[in-house]
């Protein structure tokens, strides 16, 4: 399959409209280049690092297993620390998944149209980094097979989930933010999917890409159906990017802690959401641009866009940790006070100016276009950035807890093997999807690089603007 | 079900009281054999070799679950036993004894099985409550390591077997007329032993018999007797006293008669508004004590200056017009200027306190220094005030001498056969020569105990002593009052008690207690109303005017003089540089005797906070010195003896002082007790409490991992949350001195500064019913943990181990937060309990997301356990960190007969789910039903938590805040109320009256 592809552009433009996919593509070449992928024997690399990912997947699944059997014990929490990694990793696990969305939603609403190229394996990455998410809160629970109290179902109990939890709000946002994505990525997939219907060879493909497919025959009314239904899908998820991040800080800035009482929570988790996301893309495209040869179609000038996007929402996130600080000093509280103090210079210092150079520092080389260029930096950062990310959920969650009002309360946490085996495993489960995704959807969305090719828009000649 | 007359056994109810003769079946002997098995408990979760082998058997047990039909027959009350309406339960009156002091106890019994201990009311030396170690009693009854079966040479023989040899040891002795036969038991205050003990010195006349007790008042009473020439123990009337000076004596907590001195401390010591006045307490310690911590001024001072202390006091005094002829042995210390500010301003407060102030003295301080503390409070006129003296020739108090004169005997072969009696020798005899290699030349040895402990296993026989809660018995308090144990349950195990064992061995033909403690009582109430004072005792728990009078006992000061001539207590030069040992009893395990306990075990310590350890506790200098750090193992040598002991640096300690602390270290104690904490006892059982001469001590590099639940790896010597804590103290814990009350009525109220409170809900209505509320006066609260038991015991807390505890994950609903003010050599230190607060605006249930924990109508912040997912989102808004969370299935291991001692009203709460206190609301619901069907309202006092119950110093009011005549709405009324972190809107319904403090104006502490 890789033969076929033009391996490198041999020139670089200036980025414009018009050579947003490069080396001369056709709409036979995408479909040829992308639906072999899916279609030609499977890569023995493919296999060894689906075996990892499986092995890491069983990991999870032990894990999990022993928590079950024994008991939330087998985690390092304790009685001031009541939430540990499980949901570091949630809040984590959420925030990869906005730039999904905001690439697919928002960028499709303000028609940015370079995001074709990365949309369908970012929303993708999305949906696998929702059920990774939504994982935790379903095994932190001391108690979880009886998780459908939290469902406003009538029972005989007689008993109704408590809306003013933030908790019960975070099951819907996320449940939302779930099916809304699942909904929009199906969607988008419709056209590609009836392409490989198309192209089926075996009776099997014809069968399950048939069926996939819905029907779809490309005629004009199922297209203008189609785009209706993806436009209003692309509205109801954008405010979702907003929202599901909000409602998770909400976890936090609605209750009494020190450290979590805090409204500024909501535009700093959307930020730090995106920013995180971003860096997750970033890491899997670059893989995926590597390994598959798709440099002609996500080319540098989205690593660029997306280089900027995670300058400018990382130094929102460092706003907010400045101003975080500045509002505990400016409040006059001692425990807020305190809080911050004892992040930056208490037991858990490390975490803390790990995060800050990871996510404060470390994107502001992104002002350097040479950098925002480079593929091997920008991967660096990117996994830096993931890194910190995890750590603003740990030194949030954590430090809080660890050290509120009373001090005779107040003790260390830290992960236990299981802990680590769990976050460490649900890896397993998200590159063992994003592998089978790989391997049997067309992870371009070739109907839409389509459109954004010169031979979609015949009123304009290559390298001509829209003016 | 072929023989209807035998049914009996379901595995859950077998000890009913009417099973009196069904205990001889087959049956029950298989089950009680079969149903304990030896093994640890493990707490610490699973091994993986474990999990998967319970995983397979659980899956087997899960196939075979289906098709198995119950096997166990169970017995009906066919007749019903007289009193008895199921699930009511009956209150009995009885006693425990610990060492020469007397627990008077209520007992809680359902259906004839023993639940929870309280204190009597009616007696003298508890008023209605009860001590950590009294209340954790009834652990011990149920504890499945008790010895069950007589054992010869470690293995287990019938009983028929033992009794027999009993018989012959009898029979023997009495043809040698009792040679070479020795008995060695510990201190008692039956009189019924009492009794025996002459009638065996009778029929045995060349017997001997010894008593040892590891912790001994034997320095108090020996001074007292060199002091007066006559036989005397103190009994202290803290309610009378001003002044009170305490020398190295931790009265409120670990010596004789705590509990009532506690309660007599509180009662002069609560302020109700700014004109009360209150106690002024002195304390001269070298280790911090719960006493240290209430006192008003706390001189840390090497325990072994203490003497020296007493006799500049004694000085001074004597300088201020008080006559003490004794003061020209002593002369020597007053002209030391030893704190001589200190002394100055006790000796002016103590003059102008006479007849109304104590000079008290420790259990470790040598007879000396007590003699000389006689002569003082004499001069003052304190004796017949506030101190009263009984005798104590109705009593058996240990004699620290026999231990050694058996050790000879034993080794000279003067003693052939030893009966150790309820003692354990070899543990508490551990140093060099030791006891245990004296028991080997005994020919014959046996050891009745409760356990087969060190003793135990080391004696040819061994058979087992029934728990007080099971046997009949007797005891005299210190004041001579009587009362008389009466059991609560058939013996468990079928074991005998002390009076039997020693009846028997007098005359066979003896065979019950009942009948000798009633003989004894024939010849004490005499014959008139027998019956019916008799009975009126056992309701009463005590004998009815059986108070001795006090004894006019006067100091011969020619004899005070001859005591104390020649500077018998070190002088400041002397001991300078060197290390001083001070070896004292656990706050959790006594000298042992509790180490099997699992709540004793996990109870922190007062003081230093630890569980399931002991320590070397160090002043921070001596630590920098030795280059050692918290948990770093140190040797300590003592003449060729030594330990290995973890280090905990305490503040307020004296600077070259090493304290320790008995009953751990324990090889024999059982699945909980075996093998926690350093046994101490190689240094104590040669060198006594208080050592200050051949200490070496070094470092090992070794390092043994403490279990503190507060300050956890050291945080409070970190600076950053070391001044933070200080920071808030001032609005957490807040205290005024009596002068400051009185200047600004209102202090607590400009502790915290806050915006005005308001809800962001609707607040529920509370107008409605009863509401209940509680208060906490932190002015009388000493720290004791008998709350904490109570409420354990109440509430079926589990204990979790100590590995749990190291992960902070210990259970108590109620903890004793614990703060050191000020200093770190020379702090403050402060007790705050804290549980539920039971807000109104509470913040955990705003986050619950299933509404697992809501509000009911009177005003309870409850937990529906069976809603709670276990989100645990509940205890992270919780700004008291009250929420305790069921990592695991902590009683997934509790043995069948442990779950004896369970309160039937609580439900045992399952893995994954929150609890917390609940303000007793079974109590509360029982309250309620009973004043239902007695078609009355409910008054206060009807409904009294547990914690209340047993509080020794009436610091936990609880009661309904709607009614504004209740005890806790007029505590609540006072200007000292204050809610903790109150300014967050939580609108708690416990609420704390700040502590007072009352200095003396002219002493500035500092030292």
């Amino acid at each position: 399959m890789a033969e076929a592809l033009p391996l490198k552009n041999e020139k670089m433009h200036v980025a414009t409209e018009a050579d947003l996919i490069t080396g001369n593509q056709t709409f036979h070449t995408i479909t040829e280049n992308i639906s072999s992928i899916t279609e030609g024997k499977t890569p023995k690399l493919w296999f060894l690092l689906w075996g990892m990912a499986v092995s890491l997947l069983l990991v999870l699944f032990g894990s999990v297993g022993f928590l079950v059997w024994n008991g939330t014990g087998v985690w390092g929490l304790n009685n001031p620390v009541g939430w540990g990694w499980a949901i570091v990793n949630f809040v984590w696990w959420v925030g990869i998944g906005h730039a999904g969305t905001l690439i697919s939603a928002i960028l499709f609403l303000l028609r940015q149209r370079w995001r074709t190229s990365i949309n369908r394996f970012a929303e993708a990455m999305t949906l696998f980094a929702v059920i990774c998410a939504l994982l935790f809160p379903g095994i932190h629970i001391g108690r979880m097979w009886v998780i459908y109290y939290f469902f406003p179902v009538p029972n005989q109990m007689g008993v109704w989930p408590n809306f003013r939890s933030p908790l019960l709000w975070d099951f819907f946002a996320v449940g939302t933010y779930f099916t809304v994505s699942l909904l929009f990525w199906y969607t988008g997939l419709i056209p590609d999917l009836a392409t490989l219907r198309d192209r089926a060879k075996t009776r099997l493909r014809k069968l399950t890409f048939g069926a996939l497919a819905l029907g779809w025959r490309g005629g004009n009314r199922q297209w203008q159906h189609y785009e209706i239904a993806y436009l209003v899908l692309a509205g109801l998820s954008t405010p979702l990017v907003l929202s599901v991040h909000s409602v998770v800080s909400s976890d936090f800035a609605t209750s009494i802690v020190p450290g979590w009482h805090t409204t500024i929570f909501p535009p700093y988790f959307v930020a730090g959401a995106i920013y995180s996301g971003f860096a997750m893309v970033l890491t899997l495209g670059l893989i995926a641009r590597k390994v598959y040869h798709l440099e002609h179609i996500i080319t540098l000038n989205h690593l660029d866009k997306m280089a900027k996007i995670m300058l400018v929402t990382g130094s929102m996130v460092g706003y907010s940790y400045a101003m975080e600080f500045f509002i505990a000093w400016y409040s006059g509280n001692q425990y807020e006070a305190f809080a911050f103090i004892n992040r930056a210079f208490g037991p858990y210092a490390w975490a803390y100016w790990i995060m800050i150079f990871c996510n404060v520092i470390v994107p502001q080389f992104f002002w350097f276009k040479k950098i925002r260029r480079s593929v091997g930096l920008l991967f660096f950062a990117s996994i830096l950035v993931n890194i910190g990310m995890w750590f603003e959920r740990f030194v949030i969650t954590v430090t809080s807890l660890s050290r509120d009002y009373l001090p005779s309360a107040w003790d260390y946490y830290s992960p236990t093997i299981w802990d680590i085996a769990t976050f460490v495993g649900s890896f397993g489960l998200f590159f063992t999807l994003f592998l089978l995704f790989l391997r049997f959807l067309p992870m371009i969305a070739m109907a839409e690089v389509k459109g954004v090719l010169p031979q979609a828009d015949p009123h304009y000649t290559a390298g001509g603007t829209h003016e | 079900m072929t023989e209807p007359k035998k049914l009996t056994l379901s595995s859950n109810r077998p000890y009913w009281r009417s099973m009196n003769d069904l205990s001889q079946t087959k049956e029950f002997r298989t089950f009680v054999e079969n149903e304990f098995p030896e093994g640890t408990v493990d707490l610490d979760g699973l091994s993986r070799r474990s999990f998967l082998s319970l995983m397979g058997a659980s899956l087997a047990l899960a196939g075979l679950a289906g098709c198995r039909r119950p096997v166990e027959k169970i017995l009906p009350y066919v007749a019903a036993p007289e009193d008895i309406l199921p699930g009511i339960p009956l209150t009995y009156a009885s006693a425990l004894p610990l060492g020469l002091d007397t627990a008077g106890i209520l007992i809680e019994n359902h259906e004839g099985r023993p639940t929870k201990i309280e204190g009597n009311d009616l007696h003298p030396g508890s008023r209605g409550k009860a001590s950590a170690w009294t209340q954790a009693e009834i652990l011990g009854l149920y504890d499945p390591d008790r010895s069950q079966r007589p054992a010869r040479f470690g293995q287990e023989t019938r009983w028929e077997e033992f009794l027999a040899y009993w018989k012959q040891v009898s029979s023997d002795a009495k043809a040698k007329q009792g040679e070479g036969l020795a008995i060695l038991s510990g201190s008692f205050t039956s009189p019924t032993l009492r009794r025996l003990q002459a009638e065996f010195k009778t029929t045995f006349p060349k017997a001997r018999w010894y008593t040892h007790e590891a912790v001994s008042d034997h320095n108090i009473l020996a001074g007292l007797r060199r002091a007066t020439r006559k036989p005397v123990q103190p009994v202290y009337h803290f309610e009378k006293a001003d002044v009170i000076l305490s020398l190295d004596s931790d009265f409120l907590l670990t010596e004789r008669d705590a509990v009532r001195n506690a309660a007599g401390f509180a009662q002069r010591r609560r302020v109700e508004n700014e004109q009360d006045d209150m106690n002024r307490l002195y304390v001269v310690e070298s280790s911090m004590s719960v006493t240290g911590g209430m006192a008003d001024h706390r001189l840390r001072l090497p325990s072994s200056l203490v003497g020296a202390f007493a006799a500049a006091l004694v000085y001074r005094l004597q300088f201020l017009g008080l006559e003490l002829p004794v003061v020209e042995a002593v002369m020597d210390y007053g002209h030391l200027k030893l704190n001589s500010d200190w002394v100055n301003e006790i000796a002016t407060d103590l003059m102008f306190s006479q007849k109304r102030s104590i000079v008290i003295a420790g259990r470790h301080q040598p007879p000396e220094v007590h003699a000389l503390v006689a002569g003082i409070n004499e001069a003052l006129y304190n004796i017949g005030e506030t101190i009263e003296y009984y005798s104590t020739e109705d009593i058996q108090p240990d004699r620290p001498a026999d231990i050694h004169d058996l050790q000879e005997h034993l080794f000279s072969g003067a003693v052939d056969t030893l009966i150790c009696l309820d003692v354990n020798p070899v543990y508490t005899n551990s140093g060099t020569p030791s006891f245990l290699s004296a028991l080997r030349k005994a020919n014959h040895s046996i050891h009745l105990g409760m356990y087969r402990d060190e003793t135990g296993a080391a004696c040819e026989w061994h058979a087992p002593l029934a728990h007080p809660l099971e046997s009949w018995g007797d005891l005299r308090y210190s004041d001579g009052s009587i009362s008389i144990i009466q059991p609560q349950i058939q013996p468990l195990f079928g074991a005998k008690n002390a009076i039997e064992y020693v009846s028997t061995l007098i005359d066979p033909a003896n065979v019950s207690a009942y009948s000798e403690v009633q003989k004894t009582f024939r010849s004490i109430i005499g014959k008139n109303n027998f019956e019916s004072r008799w009975k009126k005792a056992l309701h009463d728990g005590i004998v009815d005017r059986s108070k001795s009078v006090p004894i006019r006992a006067t100091i011969k000061h020619p004899r005070l003089i001859a005591a104390v001539r020649g500077n018998p207590f070190p002088f400041p030069a002397q001991i300078k540089d060197r290390y001083e040992l001070v070896i004292r009893p656990s706050a959790s395990t006594y000298d042992g005797r509790f180490s099997n306990n699992g709540w004793l075990q996990e109870l922190p310590d007062p003081v230093t906070k630890l569980t399931w350890d002991n320590a070397v506790l160090l002043s921070r200098s001596l630590a920098e010195e030795l280059d050692v750090e918290n948990q770093d193992v140190l040797r300590i040598t003592v003449k060729g003896e030594s330990i290995e002991c973890p280090v905990w640096i305490m503040p307020g300690q004296a600077d070259r002082t090493l304290t320790l602390e008995l009953g751990f270290g324990r090889t024999h104690a059982g699945r909980i007790g075996n093998g926690v904490g350093v046994n101490v006892y190689p240094l104590f059982s040669q060198n006594g409490a208080l050592i200050s001469r051949k200490i070496r001590v070094e470092k090992t590099g070794e390092i043994r991992i403490l279990a503190c639940t507060q300050d956890h790896h050291g945080l409070d010597t970190e600076k950053l949350a070391a001044d933070a804590i200080q920071k808030r103290l001032p609005a957490i814990y807040r205290e005024a001195t009596l002068e400051e009350y009185r200047a600004n009525p209102d202090f607590v109220e400009e502790a915290v500064e806050h915006p005005p409170l308001k809800s962001l809900w609707d607040e529920p209505d509370y107008s409605q019913g009863p509401q209940w509320g509680m208060t906490i006066d932190l002015n009388v609260c000493t720290g004791c943990n008998a709350c904490t038991i109570a409420c354990q015991s109440e509430n079926n807390i589990p204990i979790v181990g100590k590995s749990q505890v190291l992960k902070g994950r210990e259970m108590h609903w109620l903890r004793l937060d614990r703060y050191y003010k000020g200093d770190f050599d020379n702090p403050e230190m402060v007790m705050e309990p804290v549980g539920c607060q039971q807000c109104e605006n509470a913040p955990c249930e705003q986050v619950c997301p299933v509404g697992a924990t809501t509000h009911t109508p009177d005003g309870l912040n409850a937990m529906a356990y069976n809603r709670c997912v276990g989100t645990r989102y509940c205890s992270n808004n919780c700004p008291y960190k009250v929420r305790r969370f069921n990592f695991f299935n902590y009683t997934k291991d509790t043995p069948e007969i442990v779950k004896m001692a369970m309160n039937p009203d609580v439900t045992v709460r399952f893995r994954g789910v929150m609890e917390k206190c609940t303000y007793c609301v079974q109590r509360i619901n029982r309250g309620k039903i009973t004043s239902k069907n007695e078609h009355r309202d409910l008054m206060d006092g009807d409904i009294i938590s547990a914690c209340q119950q047993t509080c020794p110093t009436d610091a936990i009011v609880f009661g309904d805040i709607r009614d504004p005549n209740s005890a806790v709405s007029r505590v609540k009324k006072q200007n000292r109320n204050y809610a903790l972190l109150g300014e967050f809107n939580t609108k708690p319904r416990t609420t704390y009256l700040a502590r007072l403090h009352n200095p003396n104006p002219r002493l500035k502490t500092e030292s």
